[in-house]
């Protein structure tokens, strides 16, 4: 009976870890889709959940005496309904709180993510510690330690599941679907056998599934778009992508966010032929992402090789299909990451035109800092030109928006001896080591190429005075954008927090309160346990964001972070536990370690930056892990046995976790880079180091 | 195994069933209801700067209240304010009981502009107009384009500082026709606006009103005596659409356009195509309805295409097709000159004479490439077309 208590237990653990890795990362992909897809956005999902689920351990604390086998089973019951339901809930609440088809702020971002997953998360945080109450008391001298290494098993096959099958197969509510079978016949197995007929139990269990069978109907329904209807959905590795059809037209949205239309013909009119114009020959172009009608435009010029480069096959195959770009005789379709062609291919262009959106995020910031403009410059022939722009302005540069094309022009001024900025609805810089004329239409008539924007309305909306004071605007000592020091960044979540009359400086303060309050309360071993979660989650995010920075997407390798993270957690706390009754020697020792991890990536980013394989970030995150997993045990250990310290550590590690995803992307990352990031982490150690040292009164247990 | 009665086993396979039913439940449909929320900004408390600055004055219109509080009277918003508070346009603060603008002579943006960009297609063709703008603006749209100077304070930007004079000498230096006070809401600068409108016209300027509408009888009135021609949003026309999406009102609005009809002002109407928003044919016949009773068929008519802006963002651009949809429908009701802004090389892009039928104008862009009107009259069938000709 006692074996087959500790295996049900262990069952449910595992499978509550697969359930709740997998909906975590669909959740931040849906939250993706719907708000703003920025790092604070990806911040604020990870803190509110890691913080909601330290809340749920802690109110584990109140449920000693009553703990069962059976309340353990409905626990998990509840899980496999809230998991669907909360998915649903992100996707239709959203109507309910904000207005269709707007975006919106930090603080109302902030206040859904939160209220959307408290359900979620408070039960998940509360099932961990539960499950160890129920472990103790069916089973004497159970090791607290056990659980943790448990639920890090389901983490990790949870994490793996996720990125190597279900988002490359399935979609969300699909995924979600799988991966909460296991978690229902977990708890099926763990209740009673006379208690598996109850009314109660049948009607729990027939609710959990059929939450779980509402998804698989509701998946597409609940897209659909409140105009025209929703002519294509799709979930790539790199995000949503829809296509809605209004009458004629097709609108292709990428996460939510409408990235062209098959009637937009002013900006594909400016992308081409600003640059274009500019050459005598124009036989082979790079086109690094597309705009809608770009290659209409540029079979005008009838170049002799366009090689189009998008990282998301599909993508391509969305744009040809509803019309959105034409396919031209000279078209090359390449399927990868622009800056990572450009690193491997030996050819050279006439003109590169990027077409991204906003450097509003680590994986676009990447096409706009100097390591890219130089790897550009070597790939353009020697009158070659590069094309890329940000949001325009009307009719005044706002400070944030002046930064930023101070900034870029600065950057971009280091590799190439020309810039010429021509403002509208968009910026566009046209870099080039030759003289470059803004008189658009005037080329294009020499060239006898027809336009219909630029011909009638270049003249009056890009005047000489304009494009006078657009250069008059910039500033000499503006910061040039690099990829470790995304000075770029900083500004975007400036730009974000105008553009919403908002600024974080309140909720920022608040936390720094709740933090100072909670030193106060927690034991030494606690504060370890703390720092830990918080190098863990802050060197998770720096990972995550170094991979950004230096290889591009992120969708689908996030996935595999996390579950190298969490595979990491896995041997350190088995070497913990080993090794646990040395107690501030291991801590001190591991500190130590974490402390020269630390500097060693520092080192390495500072000295090979993207020049570093992908592995080295992954190797760099299981060393951490490992390192950060042997803490654990041992600080529970120092902690002392029984289920209220056990709890306290679980909260001190999670909470940890949330204030160094916090810290790291919201106020590190951002404003001083990773570099920096990584220092300010090391010496968050530093002073667990120190405490443990000088902390001779910390408890062994023996 | 344990046995089950038939009682619990049928109490457990209905709950069983119902709970099945529970994730299908009205929530979707609840979900998909439309609330009514009301964007209108609100008055900033305790807001003014310390000291007023040299771009400021006290207002034309405004009452004193007891206790050294105040009411705005340029615009319906009618702020409230007591010492120290700000408008809901930014721009007005009651310091010491009187009601000072923070706007004059200091406009963040002048530019020079075809005056087919604001815009006006029956008021000079092919002249140029001195545009300029402070900041503020008593709504609060969703789509603003302006938003970097409509929603901040003037001492959040960048200034000239241009004193009607100097605005006025800069239009002459550039040799614009006209002055355009637009960009932001230029009733919330109303003491620069109408100073230098005063000037301008003493010079031979033409004074050009670019607005959403939203003011007071009494100020209007007032701007209407040095106006020559305006171009007035007409952003839906429906009062729930103007709270929801604007921060504003209808009815104010209407009495706007009806009180520069009664004075004679040359003003044509623009109204943005917003997806799922303003795309109602059935709203554009009720509004070209209401046009045609109380302005009769002979103010121009732009409808606008949409594009995803500010913090209305996650909307597909307006199709162009429902663009033509609305242009024909508003002049099979009997508006004469429709036209379709934001889409190049459209059709309504161009004035035909609504008598025969002809191309009088026609526009690629900013450039007329053919002009056929001799004065204000069509050149193949002397029709006289409204506005006011070169």
């Amino acid at each position: 009976m006692k074996n087959t208590n500790d295996r049900l237990i262990s069952l449910v653990v595992i499978t509550t870890g697969i359930s709740s890795v997998v909906t975590q990362l669909l959740v931040i992909r849906e939250f993706l889709s719907q708000f703003n897809g920025n790092e604070f956005v990806v911040a604020l999902i990870l803190f509110n959940w890691l913080l909601l689920g330290g809340i749920g351990t802690m109110l584990a604390k109140m449920a000693g005496k009553g703990a069962s086998t059976g309340r353990l089973s409905g626990l998990s019951l509840l899980l496999v309904a809230l998991s669907p339901l909360e998915l649903f809930a992100i996707r239709e609440l959203r109507a309910i709180f904000f207005l269709h088809g707007t975006s919106v702020g930090f603080y109302p971002t902030l206040s859904y993510t939160l209220l959307t997953i408290v359900p979620y998360c408070l039960v998940l945080g509360f099932a961990l510690p539960y499950s160890l109450t129920v472990a103790e008391k069916l089973i004497p001298n159970y090791p607290g330690t056990r659980i943790y290494i448990t639920d890090n098993i389901g983490d990790v096959t949870g994490g793996a599941l996720f990125s190597f099958i279900l988002v490359i197969f399935l979609k969300p509510f699909q995924a979600i679907f799988f991966a909460n079978l296991p978690l229902l016949i977990a708890a099926f197995l763990l209740m009673p056998r006379p208690k598996r007929q109850h009314a109660v139990f049948m009607t729990a269990i027939a609710a959990s599934l059929a939450a779980l069978i509402f998804g698989l109907f509701i998946e597409r329904p609940s897209l659909a778009p409140r105009e025209g209807k929703l002519a294509y959905y799709e979930e790539s590795r790199y995000g949503r992508i829809e296509v809605h059809q209004a009458h004629e037209q097709y609108t292709l949205f990428l996460d939510g966010v409408p990235l062209f239309s098959s009637q937009n013909l002013t900006l594909a009119e400016e992308t081409v032929h600003y640059p274009l114009s500019q050459l005598d020959t124009v036989d082979e172009i790079l086109i690094i992402s597309a705009e809608g009608g770009i290659m209409k435009e540029i079979g005008k010029y009838q170049p002799k090789r366009v090689d189009y480069v998008e990282i998301d096959p599909r993508i391509t195959e969305v744009q040809f299909r509803f019309d959105l770009l034409k396919k031209i005789p000279a078209l090359n379709i390449i399927h990868q990451d622009g800056r990572a062609f450009l690193k491997k291919t030996e050819k050279t262009y006439n003109a590169i035109l990027s077409n991204l959106p906003e450097p509003d995020t680590f994986k676009l910031n990447r096409f706009y800092t100097d390591r890219f403009y130089e790897l550009a410059k070597k790939h353009l022939a020697p009158d070659g030109i590069l094309l890329f722009s940000v949001d325009g302005i009307d009719n005044y540069l706002s400070d944030a928006q002046r930064q930023k094309i101070s900034s870029l022009y600065q950057t971009a001024k280091n590799q190439f001896k020309h810039i010429l900025m021509l403002p509208g609805e968009r910026i566009f810089f046209l870099c080039r080591d030759k003289p470059l004329n803004p008189n658009i239409p005037k080329l294009l008539a020499k060239k006898g190429i027809k336009t219909t924007y630029i011909k009638g309305y270049f003249y009056g909306n890009i005047t000489k005075t304009r494009i006078e004071r657009l250069s008059q605007e910039v500033m000499t000592d503006a910061p040039v954008n690099r990829d470790y020091a995304p000075n770029m960044i900083r500004i975007m979540f400036s730009e974000w927090f105008t553009q919403y009359a908002s600024s974080p400086a309140l909720f920022i303060a608040l936390v720094i309160v709740l933090c100072g309050i909670y030193f106060i309360i927690i034991t030494r071993e606690e504060f370890v346990l703390f720092s830990t979660g918080c190098l863990t989650m802050g060197s998770e995010t720096l990972v995550i964001f170094a991979f950004q920075i230096f290889f591009g997407y992120i969708y689908y390798q996030i996935g595999l972070i996390v579950t190298v993270f969490l595979a990491g957690l896995l041997p350190g706390a088995f070497f913990g536990e080993r090794l646990r009754k040395r107690g501030r020697q291991v801590l001190i020792f591991t500190d130590a370690i974490l402390i020269a991890l630390m500097l060693f990536f520092i080192a390495s980013i500072y000295l090979f930056g993207d020049r570093l394989p992908q592995g080295s970030f992954l190797v760099f995150g299981f060393a951490v892990a490992i390192a950060c997993g042997c803490q654990f045990p041992v600080a529970l250990y120092l902690r002392g046995s029984g289920q209220s310290a056990a709890i306290q550590s679980f909260s001190a590690d999670l909470i940890g976790a949330a204030a160094g995803t916090l810290i790291s992307s919201v106020l590190l990352i951002p404003y001083v880079g990773i570099l920096w990031t990584a220092l300010a982490l090391a010496g968050i150690k530093i002073a667990s180091l120190i405490l443990i040292r000088t902390g001779h009164d910390i408890h062994i247990q023996t | 195994m344990t046995s089950i009665s038939r009682r619990k086993f049928l109490t457990a396979s209905a709950l069983a069933v119902g709970a099945t039913l529970v994730p299908f439940s009205p929530v979707t449909a609840f979900a998909k209801s439309d609330k009514k929320p009301d964007i209108t900004g609100t008055i900033f408390k305790n807001d003014a700067p310390e000291s007023l600055w040299k771009w400021s004055r006290e207002v034309d219109h405004y009452q004193k209240l007891p206790g050294k509080k105040v009411v705005c009277g340029i615009c319906p918003n009618s702020c409230v304010l007591a010492e120290n508070d700000r408008s809901v346009c930014r721009s007005r603060v009651n310091k010491g009981g009187k009601l000072y603008t923070l706007t004059y002579g200091n406009p963040c943006a002048v530019h020079l502009d075809p005056i087919e960009k604001k815009p006006l297609f029956h008021f000079h063709p092919k002249s140029q107009a001195l545009s300029i703008a402070t900041t503020g603006c008593n709504f609060r749209c969703l789509n603003c384009q302006n938003w970097q100077i409509s929603q901040v304070k003037p001492e959040a930007v960048r200034h000239y500082e241009m004193f009607p004079e100097a605005v006025v000498k800069k239009a002459k230096e550039y040799q614009a026709a006209s002055i355009a006070y637009t960009y932001t809401e230029p009733t919330t600068y109303f003491e620069y606006m109408i100073d230098t409108a005063r000037i301008a016209r003493q010079n031979g300027l033409y004074n050009l009103w670019v607005s959403n509408g939203f003011i007071n009888p009494g100020p209007l009135l007032e701007l209407c005596e040095v106006l020559d021609a305006a171009n007035v949003n007409l952003k839906s026309f429906s009062d729930e659409l103007y709270r929801k999406l604007n921060g504003g009102r209808l009815e104010p609005v209407l009495n706007t356009f009806k009180t520069m009809h009664e004075q004679g002002v040359h003003f044509e109407m623009t109204t943005l195509v917003v997806p799922g928003y303003v795309d109602d044919p059935e709203m554009v016949k009720s509004m070209c309805g209401w046009i045609l009773e109380n302005l009769g068929p002979d103010h121009p008519l732009h409808f606008l295409r949409f594009f995803p802006r500010y913090k209305l963002d996650r909307l597909p651009p307006a199709p162009i097709s429902k663009l033509t949809e609305f242009r024909n429908l508003a002049m099979k009701e009997g508006i004469r000159y429709v036209y379709v802004g934001n889409v190049p090389g459209h059709e309504g892009n161009h004035t035909y004479c609504h008598n025969c039928g002809k191309l009088l104008v026609k526009r690629t862009g900013y450039h007329i490439p053919e002009y056929n009107l001799n004065g204000s009259h069509c050149k193949f069938c002397d029709t006289e077309i409204p506005g006011v000709w070169s």
